[in-house]
């Protein structure tokens, strides 16, 4: 053999071990319960209350009244309108790393939304991510959460959007880059990544957790923004909710990490934070979880929102090592003392711009829900949270208190101090943004 | 109906609990003496005490306050700090259109009740949130000095 050939059959061989090992890493991603073990049995088979449907108030209601619910409890409105444009009729932009997707119109339109869906059509949008034309849909549309819902379920969502005045509209064309506009290639994608198939109860936990457990991965879908996604952009729930960063916004470490995770958090924070996005000394939702719980989580039903707390309790701990283990206390009454006193332009802006409301220490004269003491997001030396909500400010809950946004007051530079001094100030480890940093997020945000 | 310990008087109105104190102070219990400016906590001129401690009552919500003890323009000079800092501004002559200026006052008086001799960074983190359309910065710079001069005398 000559060395020529020698070396190419090496390299070849080489290459082979390489795809392969890539692809077993893939096809055995765990799915999004493999984590809890346990008998998996059929709905049928499962004893004690149905871990599906809509609660027990509304057991006895019309198609589209239970569809109305279970279209809150999978967030459908959030990411099919577009801000400011008609509810339900798409153009919502998601900016990726290849170009930007648009949320399509699910309006009863028969033209440009999906009036012409049988219910066939529907399921295999919702399960297999397969529009009625044949073409494949990208995981923005999360159907590899929602391949869990019962048929029953998605065909209550679909009677209720067809319950909805049509809206005709036409999202703009997705601008993604070769070989991402591929569509084809998602046929692959989901080969690996989409289970494709219904929720199955683990039959020795309880109703509650397996209700939890149905709310949180087929409907909720938690994991989309909380857990990590691998090279291949699928979820990798190796890392189980143990937090992403997206589109511009960290979706924190939910397991039961004590640490950087909620593992600290009594029941009824979990709840409280879920169900009003507002938890005493835990800091305020904003951003897209502010949205999941405006739209989403604050309609639910009292007893669904503890199941999902239950069923959050059981999720393995996992650290993320790019957060302190631990939150800061208040911050000192006097400027004098305290974090962040070498960074004066950040200083000065937090005096002008946000002190009157959120105090020195930290701690709010005015609402709780403006507290910064206790919150995850000026304890992340990432400071992504915190750069966002700075520059949109905060408009929920709505009706109460809001914080106006800072976005056009100050410049990349200047956002950039501000949010290494609050961190410093209110955290236990300060951020280090620089301009650049800020003028990412601020492109990454921006619809 | 809901009751407020407002200067010293127990004070009863009706109003929902997400009601500014802004809105209470001025439209239902006629205490004009404190301003509306921005509306978004940015301009400082809206400013009251809230035990002792400078707020911005056009985000705070009524329902929130309980039995804290508010004191607005009208009460301060009853307090030994807000007395100092209003002699002050009158011997000083800080104000020029006024609008600002109980929202100055009141955060002056704050900052001499919490911390008697300020130096000018103390003034800049307390002051740095009222802003003054006038540019009487520097006569309420000397003001705040004065007042703390004066009491400590």
């Amino acid at each position: 053999m000559s060395p020529l050939r020698r070396f190419v059959l090496v390299a070849v061989a080489i290459l082979v071990v390489l795809v392969s090992a890539v692809a077993i890493w893939f096809a055995t991603t765990p799915g999004p319960l493999a984590f809890a073990g346990g008998k998996k049995v059929a709905l049928d088979a499962f004893t004690g209350a149905e871990p599906t449907g809509v609660p027990n108030d509304l057991l006895q209601a019309s198609v589209e009244k239970r569809g109305e619910y279970l279209t809150r409890a999978a967030d459908c409105l959030v990411c099919h309108t577009a801000p400011g444009g008609k509810q339900y009729a798409g153009g919502f932009a998601f900016k990726l790393p290849f170009g930007t997707l648009y949320s399509t119109n699910i309006t009863p339109d028969k033209e440009t939304g999906i009036g012409a869906y049988s219910d066939a059509d529907f399921l295999n949008a919702m399960h297999r991510g397969v529009r009625r034309d044949g073409a494949l849909l990208y995981p923005a549309m999360p159907f590899t959460s929602y391949t869990y819902v019962t048929d029953e379920d998605a065909l209550a969502i679909k009677a209720y959007l067809f319950s909805l005045p049509p809206v005709k509209a036409t999202p703009p064309a997705n601008t993604l880059v070769f070989p991402f506009n591929q569509r084809w290639a998602m046929g692959v994608w989901s080969s690996f990544f989409n289970e494709g198939t219904r929720f199955e109860p683990v039959a020795d936990k309880s109703p509650e957790w397996n209700r939890g457990a149905y709310l949180a991965e087929a409907l909720a879908h938690c994991g989309e923004c909380h857990t990590p996604r691998n090279l291949a952009f699928a979820l990798d729930n190796r890392k189980k909710f143990a937090g992403a960063l997206s589109a511009g916004w960290y979706a924190y470490n939910i397991t039961s990490d004590k640490g950087t995770g909620v593992g600290d958090w009594r029941d009824d924070e979990l709840f409280a934070y879920l169900a009003t996005g507002h938890a005493a000394g835990r800091g305020t939702a904003s951003g897209p979880m502010g949205e999941a719980v405006d739209h989403s989580l604050s309609k639910l039903a009292e007893s669904d929102v503890r199941a999902m707390v239950t069923y959050l309790r059981s999720v393995p701990a996992e650290s993320s090592r790019d957060l302190p283990p631990r939150v800061a206390v208040a911050a000192p009454a006097s400027h004098k003392e305290g974090g962040g006193s070498g960074n004066l332009r950040g200083k000065r802006i937090f005096a002008g711009a946000c002190a009157s409301c959120h105090d020195w220490s930290g701690v709010s004269p005015i609402t709780e829900l403006a507290t910064l003491t206790g919150a995850r997001a000026v304890n992340d030396p990432g400071a992504s949270n915190v750069v966002q909500v700075v520059l949109t400010g905060m408009q929920r809950p709505p009706g109460l208190v809001s914080m106006p946004s800072f976005g056009s007051i100050y410049s990349d530079a200047e956002i950039a101090d501000l949010a290494n001094y609050v961190t410093s100030r209110f955290g236990s480890k300060g951020s280090t943004l620089s301009e650049k940093d800020v003028a990412k997020l601020r492109k990454e945000t921006a619809q | 109906m809901a009751t407020l310990k407002i200067n010293g008087e127990s004070k009863v109105f009706e109003a929902t609990e997400d009601t500014p104190l802004l809105w209470v102070l001025r439209d239902v219990l006629g205490l004009t003496g404190t301003k509306f400016g921005c509306g978004i906590a940015q301009c400082g001129a809206c400013t009251v005490h809230v035990d002792g401690k400078p707020v911005r009552s056009c985000l705070l919500p009524v329902g929130g306050i309980g039995d804290r003890a508010i004191t607005t323009i009208e009460g301060i000079g009853a307090t030994p700090a807000g007395a100092s800092v209003q002699k002050a501004w009158l011997d000083l002559e800080v104000i020029q259109c006024g609008y600002c200026q109980s929202g100055q006052i009141m955060a002056a008086a704050a900052l001499l009740a919490a911390t008697p001799h300020p130096d000018d960074a103390d003034i800049d983190a307390a002051m740095a949130g009222n802003i003054c359309r006038c540019g009487t910065y520097v006569r309420i710079r000397d003001a705040i000095k004065r007042a703390a001069a004066a009491r400590a005398a």
